[in-house]
């Protein structure tokens, strides 16, 4: 993480510090330390709304015999999470492709073509969509998983339809977020008081303590009040939807946010040399 | 374990529907008072005869007799008897390629025609009384109501009800006319065979000397229908009788009716009234002195005996009950006696006993003794049914069919037509041939407008309104007109509201809460989820006999009264002096004997025991209402009544815990404790089973009501039938004008026991929604609420809109011209005018001139084409509609007779509607709000758990309201969602000595390792930090109302103006604009911005300019003359036709009503003078 100089921002004499707690694919628990609330909200927000994956935008629907309407499968398929590990560097948005529709480049065709010939009720499921790149598949936790329930269909239906997928970030919509909630907390001991809690009778027994409550040293009685004190750590908790390891969410959220300031950094030159020139 | 939430089982119940019954047998009886009632029209349950009360009213119907006046034997001429036997009905069957098929609900609604099936009557006749002749003739089609025993849907399953398209849980209850569901509403009426003491006014207005005294009493007979009698008091001592017969008032002198209803002495009466006082001292000379005036007025007739009084009676009513003429004067009397005096008996010395009894109740309401009944108390009131008052209603048309015939036949032999001849079968056919029988299209009218057309009156008190839609805007609302009753549209508009009231005799029977509020407040209520309307008979010929051998005297024996009965007055008796008091005992206003009030109340006592424990054969849906004597109360008395549609409830009968069933009547003077906290021991005799019991059933729906002000509950019960949800399951078989319904409907996590038990998760109504009670952007301010648009782009509150439109192609023909019209869409056409458009409309179209299914159709598309014969074209028809819709179903619809092909069609229309900005939403606790904003999730405020709110409300939305159940339920909600389990918010679970809901829900919480009272620290979306006061945030139930923006939205800048007036139109269909009325006028000239003034009400509105002519002051008189100068100039051409010149005139602005209101008073030689400088 060498790239990102988050110290210069904010005002932390020492660099941000990571502590790592819980890593899997689908998961993740960290703490970030010595940085600004401002950088770390960015960060929450950055991985909600600004980082970029693959979902199905455009649904060509050809033959739809089920009981559910197009347009209510369409927004189905819509939140299905497709892989989108790299999507970032792989493919560009759609409205920034050179493109006049959308190509390769931009989009992931993927088809659903199922009829139910059986005599019993099919389940038309994520796993029948066939993606034309290996890369951006819906999401599966592992072989035994059915899939993402699509519609159900009895005999004689039919679902035929080609889907396109695009880049996009939850910005746009909420089926871009790589995210469920993001579990964000500092100050467990709320010793900086910026809430109070409401009491009825006794702190103790209403409020349960947080589990990062742990990892901070608890208030000492009659300890004064520090006007000046900043939170500094900051607890990060969540879980993906699939389509992006939880770590490259995080990565991912600090290229993004790396890549706004340099560009705020840019046009700030610009117009300082502008005005050298002036 | 298994869930809470029962989800598998209920995929078990769709998948595998009962064969044997139904999924929700609970659900299935809302609708039973409908079903019953109607049902009882051909069979009543537990009569000993099985006749249908049909049956009876054909019975009952008078056979009409005809004189052809040829002297052959007697002056009269022959006698021709003429009635009507064995009307029949069959199942509803259609004509199908030759045969007869089945017609089941599901065709009717789709193809939009009615459920009906074949009548028949025999049309029987005698001549001279001789042999009898019968012509069996068809009475039209009968519509007939939905799963009742007539209908081919009787008694089906749930898996063979969906076979035959239907829900799994069709209950049935309403008919299906042109295609729409209508039922007959419950109406509450007066109690029958009850006399009630009134207090009337109006009463004094009857004639001279009326006081506004009376008693009154609805009989009934045996198949349903009822005349009521009055009898009133007068200032001069006497008591006459009034009765409304076929919209005419009578009144009669009750002695006249009393002597020729028996043989019977003065002296008989005056003892029967007074009770066998009458050789005693008496110290009360009350009754003795009226007594005596009465009888004393009563010389004044000269009549002595039965035969003479009933003679009397005859002439006096030969013309009103069109009786026969070869009846004599005292036939005719007795006729009369049967026909209309206190109908419900039949016995006359039974008749005389009742009305000694209501002689003895007005005396004791005039003496000041009782006090009068109360008509608006359900105490007093029974239901009246819909199958009673359908047959009521058929039963008057065929007196009418019979009147028709007579009418016929009379007018024949007035005209002394030749080919009169009773012998002639012929001519009786040709006769019956002229007379309208279709009874079936009659009916078919009541029920489609709801209007009674009736010589009768029915003893009703209004003649429309009678019928409704049964909407299926969701299931709540389906399900509440079921089970609606109405106090009648007389009573609303009456400007007193005691009507209106909520009575605690009501208790039980009607729902306190389930009222809409304004205009129809009180008057349209719900029966009570428990309450059960009796809709059959019971054999009680054995009661009259258990309660003689239970001590009570038969009436015949005079009482013996004590000397202190007599000498001590009602306030100065001990209570045990007041039982001692001699009271009568009556069975379904028979008056069977009387007996000590102690007695009496044994007599109850040992009733009720036997009736709960099903000993002697005592029915157990038998009210048994004992009235104790009282200082000044109600009038006191063993009333038992075994009678169909009186409201009844379950209670607990404390002896032994057994079900008792409770009378409104008898309810009154029980001791029901409601908790066991109320049970006085020694005193208390039954208990509520839950007190949840005096609920409606969507009152019950309201989760921890007990926790909110009372209004709000109100509300709620107003908003849960509003809400969009899922109105049924046989949606592709429904073709209903509108329909709402939830794409993302779910199970409230938060549910009453009643939600499980009526299955009410079949129909989703809502979803559960996080919400946080904070004001945050300032969005929320006003009741708005904030919606969290990353749960709307996930489905929060999508729903769509079926929108049907019906088109008929006959209608595009002229009246009388056969139809030249049919679909079809013609694609290549030589005609290049409108090329563009075909090329257009094939977007949209099939060949077959319909629309494909699926396609989207905007503004302007084309909706269907047909092509006319006449003139040789295809006509395209366009989507008016502002909105987009796609194509959901199109189906076309023939007809039995099935030459041309069809001419109808049906498409069905889908609008997708997410939630916008301006859409309703409401919680299940009267919050109702309009979603202001759509905020983005990132922007949310979040808890540390990164939990977003789906909504956003403001908190004071709370202080004001009080609706702590919302509390509740945001506590409840979001700890079942952390234990995954369903939350029981029955009401009244809880108690503050006990354990509090706040308590319970607060372990949960605390055990999910949350704050215990709900509370959540958040942090600000934008800024990372944390709040400065940590936030209330819970699940809670959101509904999604129908009212939408997308419906009422109105905007315009210039368009489509007032002929009249050239001011623009009102109305939103017809983009109108909204009116800038009085009021905004006010309040700009009070801000003094004329010139805004001036713009909206003339420049923007109807600015025009006239010419007029400044000598005369008229507007009217310049007129426009052709030009002759060479150079015109404008002003030239304009000249004033009175003043002859061109001098005076000048243009001016004036709005263009004005020069309306000129001309307008003109034409009423009023001129008008401007004056203009």
């Amino acid at each position: 993480m060498n790239d990102i100089s988050l110290s210069a921002i904010t005002g932390f004499d020492s660099g941000p510090t990571v502590q790592l707690k819980e890593l899997e694919s689908d998961h993740i628990k960290f703490s970030l330390s010595n940085v600004d609330l401002s950088v770390a909200n960015g960060i929450r927000r950055a991985m909600i709304a600004d980082v970029p994956t693959m979902a199905i935008d455009l649904v060509e629907i050809e033959t739809n015999t089920t009981v559910l309407t197009d347009e209510f499968i369409a927004h189905r398929l819509g939140l299905i999470p497709l892989t989108s590990t790299d999507v970032d560097k792989n493919f560009a948005y759609t409205r920034e492709c050179n493109c006049t529709d959308y190509c390769n480049l931009c989009s992931v065709e993927l088809n659903l073509n199922v009829k139910c010939t059986e005599d019993r009720t099919m389940e038309v499921t994520s796993r029948e969509l066939i993606s034309q790149n290996d890369n951006i598949v819906p999401v599966t936790i592992d072989d035994q998983d059915p899939g993402i329930l699509i519609a159900k269909m009895r005999k004689g239906q039919e679902l035929k339809l080609k889907c396109i997928a695009k880049k996009g970030t939850g910005k746009e919509h909420a089926k871009w977020s790589p995210v469920c909630g993001v579990g964000f907390d500092y100050d467990p001991y709320n010793k900086l008081r910026h809430t109070t809690y409401w009491i009825e009778d006794d702190e103790k027994t209403e409020w349960p303590l947080s589990e990062n409550a742990k990892e901070e040293q608890p208030p000492i009685e009659g300890e004064p009040f520090d006007y000046n004190a900043v939170p500094n750590k900051f607890y990060y908790k969540f879980e993906t939807t699939g389509s992006m390891e939880a770590k490259d969410v995080v990565l991912s959220s600090l290229n993004i946010l790396q890549a706004k300031f340099d560009e705020l950094r840019n046009e700030l030159k610009r117009e300082q040399n502008m005005n050298q020139y002036n | 374990m298994p869930s809470t939430f029962h989800t598998l089982e209920r995929e078990r119940e769709f998948k595998f529907p009962s064969k044997t019954g139904s999924n929700a047998e609970e659900l299935q009886k809302l609708s039973e008072p409908h079903v019953e009632s109607f049902n009882a029209i051909f069979h009543v349950e537990g009569s000993k005869d099985g006749k249908g009360l049909l049956d009876r009213a054909v019975e009952d119907i008078s056979p009409c007799v005809i004189f052809d006046g040829k002297d052959s034997n007697g002056s009269k001429g022959n006698k021709l008897k003429f009635w009507i036997e064995e009307v029949n009905v069959g199942k509803p069957s259609v004509m199908c390629d030759g045969h007869s098929k089945l017609l089941y609900p599901y065709e009717c609604r789709e193809r939009g025609i009615t459920y009906k099936s074949k009548m028949q009557a025999k049309f029987c006749w005698t001549v001279n009384d001789g042999p009898e002749n019968s012509e069996v003739k068809n009475l039209g089609y009968l519509p007939i109501m939905v799963r009742s025993s007539k209908c081919n849907l009787y008694g089906l399953s749930s898996a063979e009800l969906i076979k035959k398209r239907e829900d799994s849980e069709e209950f049935g209850g309403y008919f299906v006319i042109n295609g729409i569901e209508r039922l007959i509403r419950l109406l509450i009426i007066p109690r029958r065979n009850n006399p009630i003491a009134l207090i009337r006014s109006s009463f004094q207005n009857r004639g001279p000397t009326y006081t506004h005294f009376g008693v009154s009493i609805r009989c009934a007979r045996p198949d349903q229908t009822s005349q009521t009698v009055t009898i009133h008091y007068c200032t001069d001592g006497n008591v006459t009788l009034r009765f409304i017969y076929r919209k005419q008032e009578y009144m009669v002198p009750l002695m006249l009716i009393l002597k020729s209803l028996v043989e019977c002495s003065d002296k008989e009466i005056f003892e029967r009234v007074i009770m066998g006082n009458s050789d005693r001292e008496v110290q009360d000379t009350f009754v003795t002195d009226r007594m005596e005036l009465l009888l004393r007025d009563f010389k004044k007739f000269n009549l002595y005996n039965r035969e003479q009084c009933l003679a009397y009676l005859g002439t006096k009513f030969h013309v009103m009950m069109d009786s026969p003429d070869d009846m004599n004067a005292l036939e005719v009397g007795k006729e009369f006696l049967k026909r209309v005096i206190l109908v419900h008996l039949n016995d006359d010395r039974e008749k005389f006993n009742i009305l000694i009894f209501m002689l003895q109740k007005l005396y004791a309401l005039v003496a000041g003794k009782c006090v009068p009944d109360n008509p608006d108390s359900p105490m007093n009131q029974e239901v009246l049914l819909g199958g009673f008052l359908y047959l009521a209603h058929i039963k008057e048309k065929l007196v009418d069919i019979l009147a028709a015939i007579k009418g016929q036949i009379n007018q024949d032999i007035r005209r002394g037509l030749a080919s009169v001849d009773f012998f002639n079968l012929k001519y009786i056919q040709k006769v019956m041939s002229k007379v309208n029988v279709d009874v079936g299209r009659k009916m078919e009218f009541f029920l489609a407008t709801g209007n009674l057309i009736t010589n009768t009156g029915l003893d009703l008190q209004q003649v429309s309104g009678y019928t409704v839609v049964a909407e299926k805007l969701n299931y709540y609302r389906y399900l509440s007109h079921f089970r609606s009753i109405h106090r009648g549209s007389f009573f609303a508009e009456l400007k007193t509201t005691s009507v209106r009231k909520l009575l605690p005799e009501a208790w039980g029977f009607l729902c306190p809460v389930h009222t809409p509020d304004g205009g129809p407040c009180g008057l349209l209520n719900h029966l009570s989820h428990k309450c059960k309307i009796i809709t059959s008979e019971y054999d009680i010929s054995n009661l009259p006999k258990l309660i003689i051998s239970l001590g009570v005297s038969p009436i015949y024996l005079n009482p013996v009264i004590t000397e202190k009965q007599i000498t001590l007055s009602d306030e100065d008796k001990t209570n045990e002096d007041l039982m001692e008091q001699t009271i009568m005992v009556m069975i379904d206003g028979k008056v069977i004997g009387w007996c000590s009030a102690k007695k009496a109340k044994e007599v109850a006592d040992t009733l009720r025991f036997w009736k709960v424990n099903g000993r002697n054969n005592v029915p157990l849906d038998i009210e048994l209402a004992f009235i104790p004597p009282s200082r000044g109360g109600q009038y006191p008395g063993l009333f038992i009544f075994t009678t169909m549609s009186r409201m009844m409830r379950p209670v607990k009968y404390l002896a032994n815990g057994k079900k008792d069933m409770v009378g409104s009547l008898e309810q009154v003077y029980m001791e029901i404790a409601c908790l066991n906290e109320d049970i006085v021991p020694g005193v208390t005799t039954h208990q509520d089973f839950a007190p949840t019991d005096m609920l409606s059933v969507i009152a019950n729906m309201t989760p921890f009501s007990d926790f909110n002000q009372s209004p709000r509950n109100l509300y709620q019960c107003q908003m849960g039938k509003q809400t969009m949800g899922t109105p049924a399951h046989n949606l592709p078989s429904r073709t209903d004008n509108k329909m709402y319904r939830l794409q993302t409907g779910q199970t409230p996590i938060v549910r009453p026991k009643m939600h499980d038990k009526y299955k009410l998760d079949y129909y989703p109504n809502g979803m559960n929604a996080v919400v946080a009670v904070i004001s945050y952007t300032g969005y929320d301010m006003e009741d708005a609420m904030i919606l969290n648009k990353s749960s709307e782009e996930r489905g929060f509150g999508h729903g769509v809109i079926y929108k049907s439109h019906f088109i008929d192609l006959t209608e595009k023909c002229p009246k009388g011209e056969p139809n030249a019209c049919y679909f079809k869409f013609q694609q290549n056409t030589s005609n290049l005018r409108n090329l563009e458009e075909i090329e257009k409309a094939k977007q949209t179209l099939d060949q077959d001139g319909l629309p494909i299914i699926g396609a989207k159709l905007t503004t302007g598309c084309a909706l269907y084409s047909y092509f006319d014969e006449t003139s040789g074209q295809t006509k395209i028809v366009k989507y008016k509609e502002i909105e987009d819709g796609f194509v959901q179903e199109v189906r076309a619809l023939g007809d039995e007779s099935n030459n041309r092909g069809f001419q109808k069609a049906q498409i069905k229309i889908r609008i997708t509607r997410r939630p916008i900005i301006g859409d309703k939403f409401s919680s299940r606790h009267g919050q109702k709000g309009v979603c202001s904003l759509k905020w983005p999730m990132v922007d949310m405020p979040f808890s540390e758990s990164g939990i977003v709110p789906d909504v956003i409300i403001n908190p004071h939305a709370f202080p004001s309201r009080m609706t702590i159940g919302m509390f509740v339920e945001s506590m409840a909600g979001k700890s079942g969602a952390l234990h995954g389990i369903a939350q029981d918010s029955t009401p009244f679970q809880f108690s503050e000595d006990h354990q509090t809901a706040v308590d319970y829900f607060g372990e949960q919480l605390k055990a999910a390792g949350y704050n215990y009272y709900g509370n959540e620290p958040m942090y600000s979306g934008i800024t990372g930090k944390e709040f400065k006061a940590d936030i209330y945030l819970g699940v809670v139930y959101y509904q999604r109302l129908r009212h939408m923006v997308s419906d009422k939205y109105q905007v315009r800048t210039t368009g489509p103006v007032h002929n009249l007036t050239q001011q623009p139109v009102k109305g939103r269909k017809r983009a109108g604009g909204i009116r800038f009325g009085e009021m905004e006028r006010d309040s700009l000239i009070a801000h003094g911005v004329s010139y805004t003034l001036q713009d909206r009400l003339m420049n923007c509105s109807d600015y025009s300019q006239a010419y007029v002519c400044k000598k005369c002051g008229s507007i009217l008189s310049p007129m426009a003359v052709p030009n002759t100068t060479v150079v015109p100039s404008k002003r030239e051409s304009v000249v004033c036709g009175t003043c002859n010149t061109h001098k005076y005139i000048d243009l001016i602005s004036v709005p263009y009503v004005f020069r309306y209101l000129c001309t307008e008073l003109l034409s009423m030689k009023i001129r008008l003078k401007l004056e203009v400088d």
